[in-house]
């Protein structure tokens, strides 16, 4: 009873006739024929005259309800450039050949002024619509448009069933051509309940919700539906900038979380996600979430061995993170939940995601230690909406760690990943703790790991011109990881130091020592002994020398104009250069470098260049240092970003000059 | 009797397996064979035998050893299937690095796609796939499987190595066939002949067997694996593909067929079009002229959608098709433009060619097969020969372009296949050349605009920049050009399309700060423009030749007017070397306030022998240097 007297209150609304209406199939006007540029962009290629989608809650059958989604588009293509726009394809979910989302009524029609100036139209044959199945899950409906021209207007439309409620059709306003109108149409029976969200800085031209009376009908139940319509005109081309987290979190879009129904199957209400409570209640009773952290005894037979004899909590810790790494083997896909079982994932010595890190978990509690699943959302499924739950936002769950009052954010997915320490795909944003007996909550995902870069170089400049000494360069913290996959790509550590010399063709390496390359938790070392021929001999009395050996940058990486979005480059950065050189008998420094120091603001950054000659004038010393503390920059720090590069460029144009005395 | 002698076959085949079998402990592996290598094949055996013209039976068996993770995607297995190749069975067992069975596998466990080639909108191909994991190096997947192929035209070539990454320690390949099924073979680079045996039903067995084979290492600038690795192609002389018999013993034989079963009767077009290209063409006389027309109607109306269905993706579409729906492969554009060309009354060849932008591959002059991989247009005129690729819309008339320049290929003409060369172009046809003037301040400025100039293979450098919009441009520009700070204040391309075309680009920029001054001292890069970051790496104990692909020729001369009151003091730049492959000079000289930088680089394409690859690096290396040159000029007192 209760429910019939809330779904009545919806209908007391005003019923309004809402004008959202799909646009005539095949229609155009000699406007849009003649047009030969978009004149509010007019480098664009081609542009969506109108889009429309409309999805609907409906029956359609006596026994299935399911999400229908109807898209229609008209696009006018200019140029050559924006032929592409009529190759087209749309994927859909099926499992093992048996069609789970349906894609029907495909219709497609291009319209042309021939040679002669003869408007003619070319219809989309069915039969040259293909099904290409790219996964076991996943396939896709590809066709070309017919009858493609300069100036022509293709048109075509298609309808997407789905029987999944939860998974509502989110709506793009903004893509890589521009458009100039797109309106979204949603028709919900007041049975259901979703959260709305519009993300994107561009604003809304429509936004209209009206009730629906009499709008949905099952086996006698009805109700009415509440009618949005979302419209957005003169919508600029989406552009994706270089060092830019997913276009996802900046691409104008309405996007629609399921939060709860009323089941006419079970003539009950069901909650889907109001609050973190029923989140964290689902989550824990989830046979994919849950259920697998309570496989402690399964885990148990496992780890007893390998923590064995060992006492401390953290040396437990490592031993089992550093098993499950080498027990399963990521299959690169990612996901929030385990889908067959971290059981089958041990027997098959491969698993997603989920099943790794929900296995560290597992068997980290399982020894007795303070282990929690946390929820992310990796940088390329975007930013999280953190305003109410949105389990569908998450991607990937790591591992979070507490031994007594320190936490260690845990993934367990890459062999080569030291203790602790998260790859840059999860530093996004904040991710949730999911714990088994407390409520859930959100904790940073921005973990203090940085890439450190160190050179030095020692070295002496021969009388046969030659230079010979050492260099050392040591990679810590992430940038260590990232140089163990680059050694880890040859067969060997000699297959790597070969490759080494054989791409400086500036220096030719006589030995070579490096260590490090297995214990993850260590700096990687790599000592060589090299050999530059700077010089065919020194009979100048003059001799020009670039003390920026290695990685001198020519072009700034910054070059924008202006900057929409942030940069972001994952996390802080520092590469420090220390040159000792001596010199032979007789010689002078000429044109010593400046020293420099300069900083971005809010302590963002800094370049220094510091200059020592020894005081004997045998020789000198020169380092350099960039160093970035940010992951994050904002538009208006881009011209600080742009000029800290600028200057850095001239600085390197320095050059020293051994002088004969 | 037959029934038999297939048995007989079959069951020699299953003894040597079970024999095989043992040892696939990692540590048994030949220690020279580890170099290089992060997977060795311990393993494999190929059979193909033709029971009959529409049913031959392709079973493998191989034995891998994955070393370390890079050898991973050794394990995955992959069957390409479709109506003509189906799959019998497939099963496979996983070993642990001592040998020790870990795990079984079998059909259910692969998953069945389509074949994605990356270029087309469809492929009818599908791929069934399987990849088992194994967390502990090493370990050896041992699989087989057959499949049944309603054919027997393409046999697949015999390649038992196949990449770089990977060692042999010992692949047979046997063929059997009845009395009489005839096959043509062609051996390359193989260490021992073919055996041959006939049992006493008369089967064929032509066998043929490598072991011991490194792991090919990847060396820069080496010739087409196919002229170095062991390869074994087979071609029948009667054969079935498709419902379609038919027999060839050479060139002449296969392009014959080509032209009598796939090409003929699928140039019908529209009365209507036909009627537009004769009003299109009317008044040209010169036939060439005449078919440049038809050339660029087609590019106006058509643009490449590849759809690979049906007779094994090698007949192309009717061009009444590629009329209707304006697109097409390249198989139904070379075909639509030959039937254009025909209602004008010129006759063309459909001709089937490798393409490859970085190694020029040729048809095997001396064995027919089935080869290439792409479909070009040629038109016999009386002594000038004129080749058309049709999948590009913006390309000019006759222009090949370094895809299927200069290499062998195979004319389908009516009275059967003809091989033919398309033309090459030569080192100092491809030219690029940049001529700029400009102001160098004495804040550091730079200032000044530069005309570049794009011929030969050169000539559709640009074309993509070109379609982009002004903005995406100006971003290219600031890639290609090294000048920090750059500030394109005008930019525009001409294209002539001619039968030599020319792309010329004219650009006007300035660079705030191009120079940095300091200690009254301006220093900058002489070389903004075109510079060389890299030389090719070195290569320690190379085994194969130097190849360059393409020859070019790029010169450069670029004006500089000095801010006043300034002279020299870095030395001026003098550099100038010659070798076999090329040359390259680069100077600078100061005439009253102008300072000239000049710099010629020329390659010279061909295969040169091993031991000139360090020169060749050497050479670059200096080219690299000279291009890293900094003039620093000083104030006079």
């Amino acid at each position: 009873m209760k429910k019939t007297l809330l779904l009545f209150s919806i209908l007391f609304f005003v019923t309004l006739f809402a004008q959202a209406q799909d646009f005539n199939y095949g229609t155009f006007t000699q406007e849009e024929i003649n047009m030969k540029k978009y004149d509010k962009d007019t480098s664009a290629h081609a542009v969506v005259l109108l889009e429309h989608g409309r999805s609907q809650i409906q029956p359609i059958d006596d026994e299935n309800i399911d999400l229908v989604y109807e898209y229609h588009v008209k696009i006018k293509i200019f140029d050559k450039g924006g032929y592409s726009q009529g190759n087209i394809e749309i994927p859909y979910y099926s499992e093992d050949g048996s069609t789970y989302e349906q894609v029907q009524d495909i219709k497609g029609i291009t319209t042309y002024q021939d040679e002669n100036g003869y408007i003619k139209t070319a219809e989309l044959d069915p039969k040259k619509v293909y099904n290409q199945v790219d996964s076991k899950h996943w396939s896709r409906l590809k066709f070309a448009m017919p009858g493609i021209h300069d100036g022509c207007i293709i048109e075509y439309s298609y309808r997407l069933t789905s029987p999944w409620f939860e998974d509502f059709h989110s709506w793009e306003f903004q893509s890589d051509i521009p458009k100039v109108y797109s309106e979204y149409d949603v028709h919900i029976p007041a049975y259901w309940n979703y959260n709305i969200s519009k993300i994107g800085a561009l604003p809304l031209s429509k936004n209209v919700g009206v009730a629906e009376s009499d709008c949905f009908e099952f086996h006698g139940a009805k109700s009415g539906c509440s009618h949005y319509t979302y419209g957005m005109k003169d919508i600029p081309a989406f552009v994706v900038e270089d060092d830019m987290t997913s276009p996802k979190n900046y691409v104008s879009a309405i996007n629609f979380e399921l939060s709860d129904y009323y089941s006419l199957t079970t003539s009950s209400n069901i909650k889907v996600a109001k609050n973190w409570k029923d989140v964290d209640y689902e989550l824990k009773h989830a046979e994919y979430f849950g259920a697998q952290l309570r496989r402690t005894g399964l885990l148990k037979d496992k780890i007893t061995p390998v923590i064995a004899g060992k006492t401390d909590d953290l040396e437990k810790a490592k031993s089992i993170y550093s098993y499950i790494q080498k027990s399963i083997k990521w299959n690169d896909v990612r996901g929030r939940g385990s889908v067959d079982g971290i059981r089958k994932a041990f027997n098959e010595h491969t698993g997603d995601v989920a099943d790794i890190n929900l296995a560290l978990t597992t068997g980290l509690n399982a020894a007795g230690l303070n282990a929690d699943a946390v929820l992310l959302s990796t940088r390329q499924n975007g930013l999280i909406n953190r305003l109410y739950p949105i389990i569908t936002g998450f991607d990937y769950v790591v591992c979070q760690l507490t031994i007594s009052d320190k936490t260690y954010l845990l993934d367990a997915t890459d062999p080569l990943m030291p203790f602790g320490m998260l790859p840059l795909r999860c530093i996004n944003d904040q991710g949730r703790v999911m714990s088994l007996d407390k409520p859930s909550y959100w904790v940073d995902m921005s973990t203090p790991q940085r890439r450190n870069s160190t050179y030095h170089f020692n070295l002496t400049l021969h009388p046969d011109g030659k230079i010979k000494g050492t260099m050392t360069h040591y990679s810590i913290g992430y940038e260590a990881y990232l140089k163990r996959q680059e050694i880890k790509k040859f067969n060997s550590v000699d297959e790597y130091v070969e490759y080494m010399n054989s791409k400086s063709t500036k220096f030719r390496i006589l030995k070579s020592s490096i260590t490090g390359v297995d214990s993850l938790e260590q700096a990687v070392s790599e000592t060589y002994e090299i050999e530059i021929k700077e010089f065919k001999n020194l009979d100048h009395d003059r001799l020009a020398f670039d003390p920026y050996i290695i990685n001198r940058l020519v072009t700034n990486p910054y070059k924008l104009a202006d900057r929409t979005y942030p940069v972001d480059i994952g996390m802080p950065s520092t590469i420090r250069y220390t040159l000792t050189m001596h010199l032979p008998d007789g010689y002078t420094i000429e044109n010593a470098p400046k020293n420099t120091n300069l900083g971005l603001p809010l302590s963002g950054g800094s370049f220094i260049t510091d200059y020592h000659q020894d005081d004997n004038g045998s020789g000198f010393t020169f380092a350099h240092v960039i160093q970035l503390n940010k992951s994050v920059y904002q538009p208006d720090e881009y011209p600080y970003l742009k000029e800290f590069y600028n200057q850095v460029i001239l600085s390197e144009k320095d050059e020293l000059i051994f002088k004969k005395k | 009797m037959i029934r038999t002698g297939v048995f007989a076959l079959l069951i020699t085949v299953l003894t040597v397996n079970v024999k095989a079998q043992q040892g696939y402990d990692a540590s048994l592996i030949p220690k020279d064979l580890l170099p290089y290598a992060s997977s060795v094949v311990r393993l494999q055996e190929v059979n193909m035998y033709v029971k009959d013209l529409n049913n031959s039976t392709y079973h493998i068996k191989q034995a891998i050893t994955i070393l370390n993770k890079n050898g991973d995607d050794m394990a995955d297995i992959e069957i390409w299937h479709d109506k003509t190749n189906v799959i019998k069975y497939v099963k496979g067992t996983v070993y642990n690095s001592s040998g020790v069975l870990i795990k079984k596998f079998s059909e259910s466990d692969f998953e069945d796609v389509n074949a994605n080639d990356g270029f087309s909108l469809f492929n009818d191909l599908k791929v069934k796939h399987y990849q088992p994991s194994v967390t502990e190096y090493p370990y050896t997947v041992e699989y087989e499987y057959e499949e049944r192929e309603k054919q027997s035209l393409d046999f697949p070539d015999w390649m038992p190595n196949p990449g770089t990454g990977t060692a042999v320690e010992k692949s047979t390949f046997t063929f059997s066939c009845k009395p009489d099924f005839n096959i043509r073979y062609k051996e390359i680079n193989l260490p021992s002949a073919v055996s041959i045996a006939t049992d006493k039903d008369g089967v064929k067995t032509y066998t043929w067997q490598v072991s011991n084979l490194k792991a090919v290492k990847d060396e820069p600038y080496s010739p087409n694996p196919e002229k170095i690795l062991t390869q074994v192609k087979i071609a029948p002389v009667k054969f079935t593909y498709e419902r379609l018999d038919g027999s060839f013993s050479d060139w002449n034989g296969l392009g014959k067929w080509i032209y009598d079963k796939l090409l003929i009767n699928r140039q019908q077009l529209p009365a209507a079009t036909v009627q537009h290209v004769k009003e299109l063409t009317a008044g040209i006389t010169d036939p060439k002229l005449k078919a440049k027309k038809i050339y660029e109607y087609m590019q106006g109306r058509t643009h490449y959608v590849s759809v690979q269905i049906g007779i094994g993706g090698l007949q192309p579409f009717l061009a009444s098709d590629v009329d209707q729906l304006n697109y097409g492969d390249c198989k139904a554009l070379v075909n639509y433009t030959r039937a254009l060309l025909k209602a004008v009354d010129i006759d063309s060849w459909y001709c089937v060619v490798t393409g490859d932008h970085s190694r020029k591959t040729s048809m095997l002059t001396d064995f027919a097969s089935l080869q290439g991989n792409h479909a070009i247009l040629c038109i016999p005129f009386k002594n000038d020969t004129t080749w058309m690729d049709c999948t590009s819309q913006t390309i000019p008339f006759g222009y090949l372009g370094d895809f299927t320049d200069d290499r062998i290929a195979l004319a389908c003409t009516p009275q059967g296949g003809i091989l033919l060369h398309t033309p090459k172009y030569t080192a100092d046809g491809n030219l690029l050349e940049h001529t700029g003037n400009f102001i160098l301040d004495d804040n550091g400025g730079l200032s000044g605009s530069m005309k570049s100039v794009f011929k030969g293979t050169e000539y559709n450098d640009m074309d993509d920049v070109i379609q982009e919009s002004l903005k995406e441009q100006i971003k290219d520009m600031q890639r290609i050009y090294p000048i920090n700070n750059m500030i394109v204040q005008k930019l525009a391309f001409t294209q002539d399309k001619s039968l030599h075309p020319t792309t010329t680009e004219d650009i006007t920029l300035k660079a705030p700060e191009y120079a940095s001054i300091a200690n009254g001292k301006v220093h900058f890069l002489l070389n903004p423009i075109n510079r060389m970051n890299r030389a090719p790496k070195l290569v320690m104990n190379r085994t194969t030749d130097l190849y360059i692909n393409e020859g070019y020729t790029s010169e450069d001369e670029i004006t500089y007017t000095i801010p006043a009151g300034y002279r020299q003091y870095s030395e001026p730049l003098t550099v100038s070397i010659k070798n076999a492959f090329g040359t390259f000079l680069a100077t600078s000289t100061l005439q009253g306030n102008c300072l000239i930088y000049k710099r010629k680089l020329q390659v010279i394409d061909g295969t040169y022998p091993k031991e000139s690859y360090q020169d060749f690096v050497d050479f670059y290396q200096a080219v690299v240097d000279a291009d890293d040159y900094e003039m620093t000029l000083v104030k006079n007192n």
